[in-house]
């Protein structure tokens, strides 16, 4: 591999990790104050996908796409958290096969409303190019979903380590019946809390659709490197979805083209030796009592 | 517990993948919650079977035939749900222009999901021979199911039409029939993954420039089968391959693939994909600039059929393809089908329906010689061997020996005329048949 073949495909990793954070953000967000596994995930990611597909269709514009698609996850989240999920607050087991429900009747119902067909979402204008990096072509595209990953780690840090809300989700993470015998109303923070990390997947599918396209079975694996991303950086911590997306996306790009029939196992092997060394992930916190 | 993943309506699947992703999501899931879940958030209803019985329904002639019982193995769920829905209107179709009927036997199809598993399909083999009781059975889309049931039917004397799953082996004898082997019990209608790739290869290196290759190609067995026979028709007249890069079947991101390629000299690029992944790969292949760096694009015909044409468009201008049909072959059976298939769901046939279709004019030509008997099995099948007709795609035949399709391949470039992406003919290799004894 020449100097310039690895720096291309670096930034091809490094592009497909920003992906990964803005997608398993979410996941890590609900997981850290609700204590929920939401399998459902990858259906909201692949959602948000179909929605801004049929949005675009209608406006034709991808922003708007982008704009509206993860509040309409956002909505569908503030629906489903106290519909359902908070009937089952502290049943993990249970929680988890209602989140595998949902999964399936989201995905059986995009099915049926776009077709089990593959689709495809046109690059915004302008950003359907290549520029010239270290001598050769670059998908401009890849470099704004660098730029905007960046962006939104630097809203959420923002917002979590800054804002008061951000201190009462900490509190939250920290300890959820302490808050709440503090009068902070959780029934209100946790559909909140689900709202923004479905908002977050649907606004993943949005970023995803173009570079991957929209097809059945897109939710699942959207799901497992969501899954792997937070368990190796660390359950619950914005850092741990940093740390195990940067680690992950360049790893997974380097394992399918220099070691194509071990890639998923490099991954995997990455995961077990992190939770070797640290069993809570790179960032996270051992917790007790729960 | 269901749980689908490749993420691509491709043509064959390895199903092997289900099971390992299955216990991954399971395993993860449970690493994170204290508690273990039984694993898998998938895309597909969990649905059984759509059983059905044909359209048409015979009128009031009472014939003192039985009805004729085809057992229909195709996928109504997952990921190649939508390639199971179209052969499935050729099959419905066809009956019904032919009044319900097939020679003087009422058609009644017995419809099952085979949900892209070898297991379900092998039960659901089992289904159509001692429950359902039915004449015969066609379908089957995706290899390894072809390959798992054909024990099964071959010891139950069950004569089967297979009109996808398009592994080599199927209608090959093999060393100790591994993978699996013909039996005089297969018929297929649709192709095997050599007939499709060996004359592309054998074309391209008469001329000097298209002798040395690049090969990219989803890495699973029609994959690699593909491959392996592109290879060998380049060699008949000296070409060679120069390297090759494998994506996984199924994978998401292809600029990293594409990347490889364009670090490499060799300006001609094999690929083989389909559904999804040829999607995904010409369209990294046109954010990268390949096409203005002079690189040129080569592969089986499912790179640039329709579904992938739709969503693509120009992008795959220039890319020279092989298949056995296309849409706007310029003949009258061709027409015919396209003017009713039209008509009954207001869109095109794809290559799907055409194999279908294919596979019911076959039967119902086999059965007008035996009179509509499918008692006798040897004579059916000696019927079936001696079918041959015109078809969408030109002539037809069955090789008498393998019972794989003899029929024209045609060596087509994707050109953008009028608004319309197509695929132009160029040349055509007549009777392509398999080289399977």
């Amino acid at each position: 591999m020449s100097f310039d073949l690895v720096v291309q495909q670096a930034l091809n990793g490094i592009s497909f990790g920003a992906l990964l954070f803005i997608l398993a953000a979410g996941l890590s967000l609900i997981f850290g104050m609700m204590d929920v596994v939401n399998l459902a995930h990858g259906a909201f990611y692949m959602l948000g996908a179909y929605v801004a597909l049929q949005l675009v269709q209608l406006t034709g514009q991808f922003w708007v796409a982008a704009l509206v698609a993860p509040l309409v996850l956002a909505a569908l989240g503030l629906v489903i958290e106290p519909l359902l999920l908070r009937r089952l607050r502290g049943r993990h087991l249970d929680q988890v096969l209602l989140t595998i429900g949902v999964s399936l009747v989201i995905v059986d119902l995009i099915g049926l409303v776009w077709g089990r067909e593959v689709r495809t979402l046109p690059y915004p204008p302008g950003f359907d190019g290549s520029i010239a990096i270290g001598g050769s072509a670059y998908p401009v595209y890849r470099l704004f979903v660098i730029g905007f990953a960046i962006l939104l780690a630097a809203v959420l840090y923002y917002v979590h380590r800054r804002t008061a809300i951000g201190a009462v989700i900490r509190a939250g993470v920290d300890d959820a019946p302490m808050l709440s015998a503090l009068g902070v109303d959780t029934d209100r923070l946790f559909a909140i809390t689900f709202a923004v990390g479905a908002g977050l997947a649907g606004l993943a599918g949005v970023m995803a659709a173009p570079a991957f396209g929209l097809q059945p079975g897109m939710d699942v694996d959207a799901l497992i490197y969501s899954l792997i991303v937070i368990v190796v950086g660390g359950l619950g911590t914005l850092n741990g979805a940093g740390a195990g997306a940067l680690l992950v996306g360049p790893a997974d790009t380097f394992g399918k083209v220099l070691f194509p029939e071990f890639a998923l196992a490099l991954i995997f092997a990455i995961m077990a030796l992190v939770l070797l060394g640290r069993p809570s992930g790179l960032f996270g916190r051992i917790r007790i009592g729960r | 517990m269901d749980t689908d993943e490749i993420t691509t309506p491709e043509r064959d699947a390895k199903g092997a993948r289900l099971t390992r992703r299955q216990v991954l999501i399971a395993g993860s899931a449970a690493a994170l919650a204290a508690c273990a879940p039984g694993g898998g958030g998938g895309t597909a209803s969990p649905t059984a079977a759509a059983t059905g019985a044909a359209t048409a329904a015979a009128t009031a002639a009472a014939t003192p035939a039985p009805a004729l019982k085809i057992g229909m193995l195709l996928p109504f769920t997952k990921v190649y749900a939508e390639l199971g829905a179209s052969q499935k209107r050729a099959a419905d179709l066809y009956v019904k222009q032919q009044g319900g009927k097939l020679a003087n036997r009422t058609v009644q199809f017995v419809y099952e999901d085979e949900a892209n598993d070898p297991q379900v399909g092998l039960q659901k083999t089992q289904k159509f021979i001692e429950q359902d009781q039915v004449d015969l059975m066609m379908g089957i889309i995706a290899t390894p199911i072809a390959y798992a049931i054909r024990n099964t039917v071959d010891q139950a004397k069950m004569i089967y039409i297979g009109t996808n799953a398009g592994g080599n082996a199927m209608t090959r004898e093999t060393t100790d029939c591994k993978p699996t082997c013909k039996s005089k019990y297969v018929f297929r209608t649709s192709f095997s993954a050599w007939q499709v790739s060996y004359p592309l290869g054998e074309w391209l290196s008469r001329k000097p420039e298209t002798k040395e290759f690049f090969l990219c190609f989803s890495n699973y067995g029609f994959g690699t089968e593909s491959a392996a026979a592109f290879i060998e028709g380049l060699a008949k007249n000296g070409g060679k391959e120069t390297g090759r890069v494998a994506p996984p079947l199924g994978n998401a991101d292809f600029v990293p693939f594409v990347t490889q390629i364009k670090a490499q000299a060799t300006k001609n690029v094999y690929s083989f994909f389909s559904g999804t992944d040829a999607i995904g790969y010409i369209r990294a292949w046109n954010q990268l600039g390949m096409p203005a760096a002079g690189y040129k694009m080569y592969g089986a015909g499912f790179l640039t059929e329709q579904d992938v044409l739709k969503e693509v468009k120009e992008q795959a201008n220039g890319a020279i393809t092989s298949l056995f049909w296309s849409v706007d072959l310029d003949n009258a059976e061709n027409k015919a089908f396209r003017e009713v298939y039209q008509k009954e769901y207001s869109l095109l046939p794809d290559v799907f329906a055409v194999q279908m279709w294919d596979g019911m004019k076959a039967l119902d030509e086999a059965l007008k010689k035996t009179s509509g008997n499918t008692k006798d099995k040897d004579a059916l099948i000696a019927a079936l061997e001696g079918v041959s007709f015109k078809s969408p795609r030109g002539d037809f035949s069955f090789d008498k020996s393998t019972h794989n399709v003899i029929h024209d391949i045609y060596i087509r470039e994707v050109k953008t005329t009028g608004g319309q992406t197509v695929n132009t003919v160029l040349d055509k290799f007549g009777k392509v048949t398999d080289p399977g004894k």
